[in-house]
């Protein structure tokens, strides 16, 4: 049993970050203080998150409790290795997303709003992260929604304005579908605490675990783009490239991914859903929609929305990993958190960084930019190589673990869908790579390299994709929690199986 | 010492006697009418304070007026239902702060003074409506605040204001009849006027069927008072085409006399061996079902803002409905704890809006575009109004949303939760739909570009309320624990 320990911590994380926004709000007129408050509220969160991960990892679980608000109905947070994982995750990725967002972003309008939110959504997903129940996980989610909309539709164009209809739309509809599961979940338990690994157990009536399945994962299923209730994702790509770095890699998405998971391993519980079989449902439905949405990255020639099919395909590998419902499959599901945001996040800025320097949008406009932004192409190689599965990068551990998890589970033809998802992730990356390399323009190119505020997060962005392909194993790498996660979520005492 | 016994009497009195001085006081001076109801509205205030301290340390007590014992003389009861006559002062109070520089602008200024006489009026027969515990006062009193209703409606210029006061007139007059018609039948069958002893007597009358039309007539009437679907066709009318304060009190305040009046009913007569009320409360729970989907769907296709926020009204009283109706202690504190919540935010929302209209001159939801960038913290408290509203959590509206939905869900009504979650999320849209309109649209209006925030006195009314219907959410559970044993009595017959 993991040790509780009362601090102050897990609340603070959030909360700083949200007081920052709030000096966002009020001195943000001023391009020196905007940075000054955005980047306190990523890097004081920063240190917060991280310096939680050597008691996590010793067994500790950090625990605030702020208060009942309603009868049963608490707002807690609660700090443990699945939680901290993916706040270690976002919060990283947040220091670096803030210093591209300080370079992309100079001369656009309304600046203030723009990076008030931006710190605003950062201090919601660690309070995801840390949720102690369904109902302070759905509380933050929800402000999350509301904290990004007014990004999705930073340009104020009919197009965004449009995106951002559809965005809240199919986020706020789901996020009344989870409130459905949550008055279900708390009339059948009488709790919705996610700490204690299933508070389903009692409930008899398949029916009302059924619905309780079916709202649960299906509102979170919105943000977690799984088909068909995807299409809010292709539609949001008219955002800024910041923000859509925020929504494929760090926030939202993954938000709603952690939340089919908490669903899966701490509503239900591995051994209740294994005996329902639903999961393996959501296993098909998430088969469908990697090598659908892969398909869908095929046929797009604008770099976004390649990038944007190919995150809904990616997003299903965790819900996939996490269906199956096996230790080496769980493990894949929540190292895919990571993997998938970091390269996906490196590929997002470099589409941005290309947009931002030479106004090219679409792929077929590519052809020798290898020559003319040689290391930001670099890095895009890297993620696309990641994606494909190249061992010794990141891609490749999640599709090993997830092939050990399907064979554990005698879904065996789950691993020759990861041998065809690979395949698909190369027919849409590999072109991209050759015509940046390979494809004679006729004219010579110039170099004129991304400016370095863009390039240094897309460098350790990259580099840490290789990172996590070598040393995964290394002290102190966040494998070693996703590994605890996962003896907690099964009960189990020595290695992962 | 004195002040504090009489405390029962003095909380009708003060706003009474006050607010019929004020004509006659404030003849010459009309713009000083306003310290003087300001002043005597705190007092209200300050005495409901006291009052509800008293209630906390001895629980529910009584006042005999003019020292005759009930049933035969005129008795004052306070109970904890009672309390809300705190928060009712206090927006009150609030829109008197609010009133300050708006009716000015809207009223012609020798008829200042009524305005303020009303609307004092108007909050003593609020709390003697209230603290009653005598049926023919309550019909008193039910007057007093409705009569000074249609008045306030009437204050607006234009047309359209002289019009939906006369449609309100009619519809209230009505229901006033009904009400009475009822009382006397009960009177008839029991011999008192007071209500616990009625509802007590009431058991051994000789036939139902007396019983049964005077419950139908009390249930009619106060149903057009709360604007209870398919009763509350005057309600739009009139909220929309009042001065914007008067339409805060009217929403916030004056309906839910209606829903105490029904809570009272259902009270009164859940002792009757003989009558069942599970069909009424069925038939409660349709209707307030209708009316979340209704009152959402139109405020949907409006045009007008306080229009639209009227409609919200219409599908907040459904809410309040659906959980007096299901009855169970879960459902039915929720809903008593609503109709405080509903309160603080339509009064935000209405005192907002009021102050996005009277900056601007306009009052097309369209015509507001980009209204967000002057005047930021009007537009700010009116988006976390519609948040509220709109039962997103932590916000006050949820808690009410939530208590009806699990007690949906309890009495095996699955359907029933849908129809709260969905209301929810029809509100939602047009919450967002507004919240776009102003601080995302480029202005469309030139009006809009010359705007500037509200005077200080609105602004303080505005966001103080806008505040609370945010942070009443966090105090959802002492709240409920609050009206618990209040609304017992009409859990016993769920």
């Amino acid at each position: 049993m993991p040790i509780e320990l009362h601090d102050l911590r897990p609340v603070l994380a959030p909360l700083i970050s949200a007081l920052c926004a709030g000096g966002v709000f009020v001195m943000g007129t001023s391009g020196r203080w905007r940075a000054i408050w955005s980047l306190a509220a990523a890097g004081l969160k920063f240190v917060i998150v991280w310096s939680m991960l050597p008691g996590t990892l010793a067994g500790s679980v950090y625990i605030f409790r702020v208060g009942e608000i309603l009868p049963g109905l608490s707002i807690a947070f609660r700090v443990d290795a699945f939680g901290l994982f993916y706040a270690l995750v976002t919060a990283t990725l947040w220091v670096l997303t803030t210093v591209y967002a300080l370079a992309y972003m100079k001369g656009s309008h309304a600046l203030k709003r723009f990076f008030g939110f931006f710190a605003l959504c950062i201090s919601t997903t660690v309070a995801i992260a840390f949720a102690e129940n369904l109902f302070t996980l759905f509380l933050f989610y929800e402000l999350l929604t509301v904290c990004t909309y007014p990004l999705v539709i930073h340009d104020q164009d009919a197009e965004a304005r449009r995106a951002g209809r559809k965005y809240l739309a199919y986020t706020l509809c789901g996020g009344a579908v989870i409130l459905a599961g949550m008055l279900l979940v708390f009339h059948s338990a009488g709790t919705l605490s996610l700490a204690e690994g299933g508070i389903l157990g009692d409930v008899d009536d398949h029916r009302v675990l059924l619905l309780i399945f079916l709202t649960l994962v299906g509102g979170f299923g919105v943000k977690a783009a799984i088909m068909p209730l995807h299409a809010w994702l292709p539609a949001a790509m008219v955002a800024p490239t910041p923000v859509s770095a925020l929504l494929h890699a760090v926030a939202v998405v993954k938000a709603g991914a952690f939340g089919v998971v908490r669903v899966l391993y701490d509503v239900f519980g591995v051994n209740l859903l294994k005996s329902l079989g639903f999961a393996t449902w959501l296993g098909y439905l998430a088969g469908f929609t990697i090598i659908a949405g892969s398909i869908m990255a095929l046929r797009q020639n604008r770099l976004k929305a390649r990038l944007a099919w190919s995150t809904i395909s990616q997003l299903s590998y965790i819900l996939l990993a996490a269906s199956l419902l096996t230790p080496a499959a769980a493990l894949a599901a929540i190292i895919h958190l990571a993997n998938q945001a970091f390269t996906k996040i490196t590929m997002f800025f470099v589409a941005g960084a290309i947009e931002h320097n030479t106004g090219k949008t679409h792929i077929d406009q590519l052809d020798g930019i290898g020559y003319r932004m040689p290391w930001t192409m670099a890095a895009f190689t890297i993620a696309g190589l990641s994606f494909m599965g190249v061992p010794l990068l990141a891609g490749f551990i999640t599709k090993w673990y997830l092939s050990l998890g399907a064979l554990a589970a005698d879904s065996g033809g789950f691993v020759a869908l990861m041998a065809l998802s690979g395949l698909l992730n190369a027919a849409y990356w590999l072109p991209i790579i050759y015509r940046a390399y390979f494809r004679e323009t006729g004219i010579p190119q110039l170099r004129e390299e991304t400016p370095w505020m863009l390039l240094a997060p897309i460098g350790i962005c990259a580099g840490y994709v290789i990172l996590l392909g070598t040393g995964a194993q290394a002290p102190l790498m966040p494998f070693s929690l996703a590994e605890s996660a996962v003896r907690l979520a099964f009960g189990l005492e020595g290695g992962i199986p | 010492m004195s002040a504090a016994a009489h405390g029962l009497a003095l909380v009708v009195l003060v706003p009474i006697v006050g607010g019929a001085l004020i004509p006659a006081l404030f003849r010459r001076f009309p713009t000083a009418a306003w310290g003087f109801a300001l002043a005597s509205s705190a007092l209200t205030l300050a005495i409901s304070i006291s009052l509800i301290r008293r209630l906390l340390a001895e629980g529910p007590f009584s006042y005999a007026a003019g020292g005759w014992p009930p049933p035969y003389g005129v008795a004052l009861h306070f109970d904890r239902f009672g309390a809300a006559i705190a928060v009712f002062s206090m927006i009150t109070l609030l829109v008197l702060i609010f009133s300050r520089r708006y009716i000015p602008a809207v009223v012609p200024i020798a008829r200042i003074p009524l305005y303020y006489a009303l609307v004092m009026i108007n909050l003593g027969g609020m709390n003697g409506f209230l603290v009653t515990g005598d049926l023919f006062n309550l019909f008193v009193f039910m007057e007093v605040f409705s009569v000074s209703a249609y008045a306030l409606v009437a204050m607006a210029r234009g047309p359209q204001a002289g019009l939906a006061a006369i449609k309100y007139l009619l519809l209230g007059a009505v229901s006033s009849l009904l009400v009475l018609f009822a009382i006397g039948l009960i009177f008839a069958q029991t011999g008192t006027l007071n209500m616990a002893d009625a509802a007590g007597r009431l058991d051994a009358a000789a036939s139902i069927v007396p019983t049964a039309l005077a419950l139908g007539a009390l249930t009619i009437g106060f149903m057009v008072k709360a604007a209870l679907f398919p009763l509350h066709v005057w309600l739009p009318d009139a909220h929309a085409s009042a001065p914007a304060p008067v339409s805060a009190l009217l929403s916030a305040v004056v309906v839910k006399a209606g829903v105490i009046g029904i809570i009272r009913t259902l009270q009164t007569f859940s002792d009757h061996g003989s009558l069942q009320l599970m069909p009424l409360q069925s038939l409660l729970i349709w209707l307030g079902a209708i009316a979340v989907l209704w009152g959402a769907v139109a405020a949907l296709v409006q045009s007008d803002l306080k229009r639209l926020l009227a409609y919200s009204t219409v599908t907040n009283i459904g809410y309040i409905f659906i959980g007096l109706g299901i009855g169970s202690a879960t459902a039915a504190s929720g809903a008593a704890v609503h109709i405080i919540n509903h309160a603080v935010i339509k009064a935000a929302l209405f005192l907002a809006a009021g102050a996005l209209i009277h900056q601007s001159g306009l009052r097309h939801i369209d015509d507001l575009r980009g209204l967000g960038e002057r005047m930021p913290l009007s537009a700010l408290a009116l988006g976390v109004a519609l948040l509220a509203v709109a039962g997103v959590p932590p916000t006050a509206g949820f808690v009410g949303k939530w208590q009806i939905g699990l007690g949906a869900l309890e009495t095996g009504r699955p359907l029933l939760m849908g129809v709260v979650i969905v209301g929810g999320l029809l509100v939602l849209t047009y919450g967002v739909r507004i919240i776009n309109t102003l601080f995302f649209r480029p202005p469309l209006h030139v009006r809009v570009v010359t705007s500037r925030e509200a005077p200080p006195s609105m602004l303080a009314a505005i966001l103080l309320l806008a505040a609370s219907s945010f942070l009443l959410g966090l105090a959802g559970k002492p709240m409920l624990d609050f009206v618990a044993p209040a609304i017992l009595p009409l859990t016993d017959t769920g």
